[in-house]
This record gives structure tokens, C-alpha cells and sequence, in this order.
């Protein structure tokens, strides 16, 4: 029994191995096929052996990444400085800090008394409870991005469905679609918008998320809920049953203790406008764009870590997810790589000449791939390879549509996003019970397609207000334009600034939303 | 004959004529011990005697072997041996064999003595002995055969075969406590509290297993995960979440903090299964079951005594 197990296994590791390097090789072949040159089937191989590495090794993913890199240097399609500006250090360090200041947050109490906040709500009932649990995972989602948010929202379903004896599943989908659809709304929400909004041309700013990004997540969110309520009906049924049976013999959804919550609150709400008047500050102190955006969860954690000098090092060292930050800044070099063989120069012509330069016509297809993408490899490798192509295109709606098109695709699978893994291995700890991977694709699909049709929707209505890239690239540029010095700084680092533009590109600019 | 090879063999075959003393007048349990060890070393060949004496007077020591009426199965792991041998005295009379219980006189004895290197050698004996011996009258009976070949007779008429493996039954425990379904969390407190155990299973009307209380799991309830995030303990200095759960413990069903992982096994699956069990769900405790019906409970250390040293 024992031997067969093995040697099914072994079949299955050897028909894994074969198809990490097959797909990478016909890859090469086409790209070889299509006219590209050495350089360019070099990276768009490795590439692929790094996104199939994701697919079948997900354990070795970064052992493989570490190897990939090699490769590209050792072929000298990737040079060592080009390696140090396309990983992204800015965006790394953003999250550094994000990570540590949630860290100090938890112990502080501020998760413990939202959780707290929710299993005291005087008459819950089911719907209410997922109305909630929908809601809080979006907006805790802006706030501290997607991963943090989902970690704590679990904890809460976990606490309610282990006191109520409910099957979790269906409300850990909720918790995840919620928390994905709501890391679409703001720059922190996502690392893709972090990375989408430090590195597109020019820097989007925490303001742009909130006026272009965050009323579509309002509506895509309302829909979520709707469609997640209709769905799951008959757990939430059970749940409002369950509930009011304990409301009936006065018993609660567990302890409640008074928590210290205010200091907690106060960082995050002080560190929340810290980022969000980083435009304000940068053009104040004449900084390069996002400056001050990159700096300052950096500069909070900084405080918060003299001030808790004790913990310190726990905080670096526990609470940083250094195995995925490694991981994404080998990503980003490798998908920075792609840019500079203009590999994604070719893709954007391609796309330009496929869909002309409409973005009625440009803005759902960029929608439609980047989602179908992100369903089935990690949103942020989307993100670093589509940016560029995105960028080639000109036109601020499309950005939008990238953003939206990768939050809203990791709904569709549940290996779609960072939240779907995370939860799903919390879930696979806590009751060694795991989703079908047709369970969730089924409503996955569904909640992926509406929400991805609403964006573009949202889209379309909004991208007459748009600011142009041109009046975008003044906007950036205004503050700048005092302190040339930054350029250089801008340029060495992956913080970009306006680098001029050709006339037939202004010509495409003057139409509204470009 | 090693353990491994024991498929179909018969008790019988473990023992010959000449390895029996039929109707002592021995009447000291120590010299009676020292008797069938002498014999054994002359006839099988066992090693140093006084090592083997001390080894079974040491195992005695601990706790006497009487398992049934009349019938006593002292036993003893030595370096010395690869093979189970087995020897047996009857005594007309009785002989006390333990002080504790001087009006239990033992009739029959049945010595095992088993490699060092045999996991669990003497309870497959004493699972074959006790298919042999179901009757209550057994130590009676053979003790009131004349001659040794008629005792021999007497075990391979039983016809019963040294078990391959030992099974759960063999080395479960039976339920001293447990809960019932209807019961509080009241109830299972004053239960963990007074017997001292940190586990208890929970039964329906009908004895079946419905699942487990730990003190763990009362733990986790009182201090949820939630709570623990926090590094300042000020808020539960004075126990605050249990006097939460103790206000309401005469009112909360057991249901709520019962979990349903814990580990099983079947009466007759194979001993080592426990071991698994207990293993794969990270506990202290396997409980045996024969359908749904809780029969019995193995804990590790009951399993590593029985197993490893017994």
C-alpha cells in the first residue's frame, strides 16, 4: 500500500518536474517563433518557470525565484543594478513597515476590541453577522491591507461558528471575497496597489485611490454582499437559528474584557492621514512624489519601536513576512526584467494594434485578463508584468482597470490571492478541512464576473473626470520641478517621475481621461 | 520462535509436558516462582536463573499478576531469550499469592517470560490465556488434573492460537468517568477538578461516543484567540474571562466547548493503531469503540507501560 503511495507520488512530482520545464521551453519556442530576440525568450522563459514554480512548487517557490535570478544574470539579460532598481526596494520597505506597525497594533489591543465590537452587537442574526463580516474585512482591508485584514476576520469567524457549532467555510469565502473586493479601495489595501501606485508613470497618490477606486469598491462591495447572502442562504439561515437559541439561554459569543483600545486606534488613525496628506507634505517640502507615502509607515513603525524598544526585534523578526517580501522583490526583478528587453513594449503594441487605443474597448479587456490572470497566479506578478504594458498604453482609465481586473480576479479561485491562501491555511489548521476547489470557483466565478463588469462600469462613468497622464504628470512634476536634485534619486531608485513624452503621445492625451 | 513468526501457532506449542508442574505441595509463592524458573532453565534454556527470578519478582513487586480467579500470570522480559517461553504450575490447594488478597488462592500459574525485544509479547499471552481460560472455573479444573500431559491437553484441546498481534482490547482500560450529553460545563469542571484528568469523553443515552472535553479546549474557550493578542494582561489580571464562563457554566451545555478530534480505535484493530491515533491527533488518549459504543480508553502512559515494559 505503502509502495504504491510512493510510487504515485513519485509519479506525480516527476510529471510536475516535466511540465515545470515543458511549459517554459514551448514558451521559449513561441516567443522565438514570434520574432523575439535572445534576450527576450531568456526572460519571458524564467519567467514562466518561476509563475509554473508558483502553480506546482509552491514550497520551493522562492528557492526557485533565487535560482531564476541567477539564471538571468548569469545569461547577462539581467545586470546587478538593474536587478537593485526593479525590486522595488520602495514598495518592500512600505510594507516593512505596514507589517511592523500591525504587529504593534495587535498587542495594543486595537484587533482584539474590533473583534470584541462585533461578538457584542446586541441582536445578531446571521445576515447581520455576514453583512458585518463583509464590511469589516473590506475596510480593515483599506486600512491595513488585505492580509492583516483577513487574519483577523478569520479569527472572528472562527470564534462565532466554534461557539455556534457552524460549519466555517462558507463564511470564511465571504470573509475572503469581501476583504479581496475591498483591497481594491485604497493604496494600502492591496500590495498591488502599492506597487501599481508607487511605479505606474506617474505615481498614482493616495487621493487618486480614493477618488477613482474606492466608490467603485463601494458599489462592487454592495454587490458582493448581495450575491454572498443569496448564495450561502442556507448557512446564514442556520447561523440567525443558532444564534437565537444562545440569545434565548443569555449566553454571548464569548468573553468580553474591557481592552485598552484608544492608543491603539489613535496610531492607526494618525498613521491613516499621515499617508493619506503625503501629496500635501511632498509638495510642502518640495519631495519627489510618494515620498512621504513610502516613508511614513516606516517612520511610524520607527517610533512605535523606540517606544516598545523591548519588543523591537520580535516585531522585525515575527511579525514581517520576510519569506513573501523576498519573494515578490525577486518578482518584481524578474517582471522588471521583461520591461527592460521590452518585452512588455511588444505585448502593449500588440495590445494597442489588437484593441486600437479606445479605452471603452481597452479598459474591459484589461479588466477581463488581468482577472482571469490574477484567478490563477498571484495578483501582484500580474501587476509587475501588466504595469509596464499598461503604462506603454497611456491612459489613466487603464491603470484603474489593472488595479480593479487584479483585486477582483483573486476572487475567482482560491489560490487567486494572498487573503484566499492565508485563510485557507488558517482554516486548514484550525479544523484540518479544506474548500473544494469547484466549491469555490462555482460562486467564485459568479462574484468575480459581476464585480468585474460593475468595475468597468464604474470605469466607464468615471474616466471622463479622469485626470489625463499629462495633467497627472503636471500634478507630479509641480513639486519636483523646484528640487531637480530628486530626479537623479527618483531615477536610481523605482520612484518615477516624468521622463518627457513624445508629441503623437500628447496627441492622445488631450482626450478626456487620459 | 521469534514474535514475527507467529501466525497459527498454538498456545500449546509454546509449552511442552515437561514444562509443567502438576499439583504442587509448594505452598510459599517465591520458591514456587523459583521452582518453574529452574525447571524452564533445564529444559529451554533461559539464561542466568536469578536474573529471570528477580526480573519476575520485580514485575510482581509493582503490581501482582492475578487476572482472573485462581489464575496468576507472572511474567518477565530477558535479554536472554528470542522466543516466548512458557511454563505452568497447579497447586490443589491454592497458594496465597499475593498478601493483599489472601483469600484469592491461586490454583493455576502460568509463567511467560518473553525477549527484551518483543513489544507487547505478554499481553498476545494473556489474551490467548484469557480465550482459554473464559471460564471461571478453569483454575478449578486444571488444577484437579492428575498429570502433567493432561494439563497439556487441557490448553491445546482450548485449541486457541497465539494471537499475530495484540488488538486495542488487549490493552484498553475501562470508562471510570465520563459525561453525558445533558451534562453542564458545570459538571465536567467538578469532574476534571476531582479526578484529576484532563480529558473526558462524553456519551449519549445509548453510550455512544458524542466527543470530548479537555481542559484544554475550557482553556481556549475562556481565552480566546482574541485575547491572547494582547501583551498587556492588565484587562484579564483578575481573571475576568472566567468569571465570565464560571457565572455561566451551570447554563452552558457541554456542546459548547466539545470537540469532536480526538482519537479512536475499533476493539479489534490492531494495538499499534492507538499509537497512531494517538500520535496523528497530537493527544494523551484513544478511545475504543465496538460500533459507536465507547468500550474502553488507552492513555500513553497506559499504552508505553503495557507495551514496553509489560
Amino acid at each position: 500500500m505503502l509502495k504504491l503511495q510512493d510510487k504515485k507520488s513519485a509519479l506525480e512530482r516527476s510529471v510536475r518536474v516535466s511540465v515545470l520545464f515543458a511549459v517554459p521551453i514551448l514558451v521559449g519556442l513561441l516567443t522565438h517563433a514570434v520574432g523575439l530576440d535572445r534576450q527576450q525568450v531568456i526572460s519571458c522563459s524564467i519567467f514562466m518557470v518561476i509563475i509554473m514554480a508558483t502553480l506546482l512548487f509552491w514550497k520551493f517557490r522562492l528557492a526557485i525565484a533565487f535560482v531564476g535570478i541567477g539564471a538571468l544574470m548569469g545569461s547577462n539579460v539581467l545586470s546587478l543594478p538593474t536587478f537593485l532598481r526593479e525590486c522595488k526596494l520602495d514598495v518592500i520597505l512600505f510594507l516593512v513597515g505596514m507589517m511592523v506597525t500591525v504587529g504593534v497594533l495587535k498587542e495594543l489591543g486595537l484587533f482584539t476590541w474590533i473583534i470584541q465590537s462585533v461578538i457584542g452587537v446586541p441582536g445578531m442574526t446571521g445576515s447581520r453577522f455576514v453583512a458585518i463580516t463583509v464590511v469589516l474585512g473590506a475596510f480593515m482591508a483599506c486600512a491595513v491591507d488585505e492580509v492583516t485584514s483577513i487574519v483577523f476576520v478569520a479569527t472572528l469567524i472562527f470564534q462565532v461558528c466554534d461557539t455556534l457549532k457552524v460549519r466555517p467555510v462558507p463564511f470564511v469565502i465571504i470573509a475572503v471575497m469581501g476583504t479581496n473586493v475591498g483591497s481594491s479601495g485604497t493604496m494600502l489595501g492591496n500590495p498591488v496597489g502599492i506597487l501599481i501606485g508607487q511605479n505606474s508613470t506617474p505615481p498614482l497618490r493616495f487621493i487618486d485611490f480614493l477618488m477613482w477606486s474606492f466608490p467603485i469598491m463601494l458599489v462592487t462591495l454592495a454587490f458582493t454582499m448581495g450575491i454572498l447572502m443569496w448564495w450561502f442562504r442556507k448557512d446564514i439561515a442556520l447561523l440567525s437559528e443558532r444564534l437565537e437559541a444562545r440569545r434565548q439561554l443569555g449566553l454571548g459569543l464569548g468573553p468580553l474584557v474591557q481592552v485598552p483600545y484608544r492608543r491603539g486606534l489613535a496610531i492607526l488613525v494618525g498613521m491613516i492621514l499621515f499617508i493619506a496628506s503625503h501629496h500635501h507634505l511632498e509638495a510642502r517640502l518640495g519631495l519627489a512624489p510618494n515620498t512621504v507615502l513610502i516613508v511614513a509607515p516606516l517612520v511610524i513603525a520607527g517610533f512605535l519601536m523606540m517606544w516598545r524598544h523591548e519588543r523591537s526585534r520580535h516585531y522585525i523578526e515575527a511579525d514581517v513576512e520576510w519569506w513573501t517580501l523576498l519573494f515578490f522583490m525577486m518578482l518584481f526583478a524578474v517582471a522588471g526584467t521583461l520591461e527592460e528587453t521590452h518585452v512588455t513594449e511588444k505585448v502593449s503594441d500588440y495590445f494597442g494594434h489588437l484593441f486600437g487605443d479606445q479605452p471603452s474597448l481597452l479598459a474591459p479587456v484589461i479588466i477581463g485578463v488581468s482577472a482571469i490572470g490574477s484567478a490563477f497566479v498571484d495578483n501582484i506578478v500580474f501587476a509587475a508584468v501588466f504595469l509596464p504594458v499598461v503604462d506603454k498604453l497611456e491612459q489613466t482609465p487603464l491603470v484603474w482597470a489593472l488595479v480593479q481586473g487584479t483585486c477582483l480576479g483573486g476572487n475567482i479561485t482560491m489560490i487567486g490571492s494572498t487573503a484566499n491562501i492565508v485563510a485557507l491555511g488558517m482554516l486548514e489548521k484550525r479544523y484540518r478541512t479544506s474548500i473544494r476547489f469547484f466549491e469555490w470557483l462555482k460562486i467564485g466565478a459568479v462574484v468575480g464576473a459581476v464585480t468585474c463588469l460593475i468595475s468597468w462600469g464604474g470605469i466607464a462613468l468615471l474616466s471622463p473626470y479622469m485626470p489625463t497622464v499629462e495633467q497627472r504628470r503636471q500634478q507630479a512634476g509641480t513639486h519636483t520641478a523646484v528640487q531637480p536634485a530628486h530626479e537623479e534619486d527618483a531615477k536610481a531608485g523605482s520612484i518615477h517621475i516624468d521622463e518627457g513624452a513624445g508629441a503623437d503621445q500628447t496627441d492622445l492625451r488631450s482626450q478626456p481621461g487620459r | 520462535m521469534a514474535m514475527q513468526n507467529n501466525v497459527d501457532i498454538k498456545f500449546s506449542s509454546l509449552l511442552r509436558p515437561s514444562q509443567i508442574i502438576c499439583q504442587t505441595e509448594q505452598t510459599v509463592r517465591d520458591a514456587l516462582l523459583l521452582e518453574i524458573l529452574r525447571l524452564l532453565a533445564y529444559e529451554r534454556g533461559i539464561g542466568n536463573v536469578d536474573e529471570a527470578y528477580e526480573a519476575v519478582l520485580a514485575r510482581e513487586k509493582d503490581v501482582p499478576t492475578i487476572v482472573g480467579p485462581g489464575i496468576a500470570m507472572p511474567h518477565a522480559k530477558l535479554e536472554a531469550l528470542d522466543e516466548i517461553v512458557v511454563a505452568v504450575a497447579t497447586s490443589r490447594n491454592g497458594i496465597v499469592y499475593d498478601s493483599g488478597q489472601p483469600d484469592n488462592l491461586i490454583k493455576l500459574i502460568i509463567l511467560t517470560l518473553a525477549p527484551k525485544h518483543a513489544p507487547g509479547a505478554y499481553l498476545q499471552s494473556v489474551s490467548c490465556v484469557a480465550k482459554i481460560c473464559q471460564d471461571p472455573t478453569t483454575a478449578e479444573v486444571v488444577s484437579s488434573l492428575p498429570t502433567r500431559e493432561k494439563v497439556w491437553n487441557f490448553f491445546d484441546e482450548g485449541g486457541v492460537a497465539l494471537p499475530d498481534h495484540l488488538r486495542a482490547r488487549d490493552i484498553m482500560d475501562p470508562i471510570e468517568v465520563k459525561l453525558l450529553e445533558h451534562d453542564t460545563l458545570e459538571r465536567a469542571i467538578d469532574l476534571f477538578v476531582r479526578h484529576r484528568l484532563s480529558e473526558l469523553p462524553v456519551v449519549d443515552k445509548d453510550g455512544d461516543l458524542i466527543g470530548v472535553v479537555s481542559t484544554h479546549e475550557l482553556l481556549r474557550v475562556c481565552l480566546p484567540e482574541y485575547i491572547l493578542w494582547m501583551d498587556d494582561l492588565t484587562p484579564i489580571m483578575n481573571f475576568e474571562p472566567f468569571a465570565e464562563i464560571l457565572r455561566k457554566e451551570s447554563q452552558t451545555w457541554l456542546t459548547e466547548i466539545m470537540t469532536d478530534e480526538y482519537a479512536i480505535v475499533r476493539v479489534d484493530e490492531p494495538a499499534v493503531q492507538v499509537a497512531k491515533q494517538i500520535t496523528r491527533e497530537r493527544t494523551n488518549w484513544a478511545y475504543v469503540l465496538q460500533g459507536k459504543r465507547l468500550v474502553g480508553v488507552v492513555s500513553l502512559e497506559t499504552f508505553l507501560s503495557k507495551i514496553l515494559r509489560e
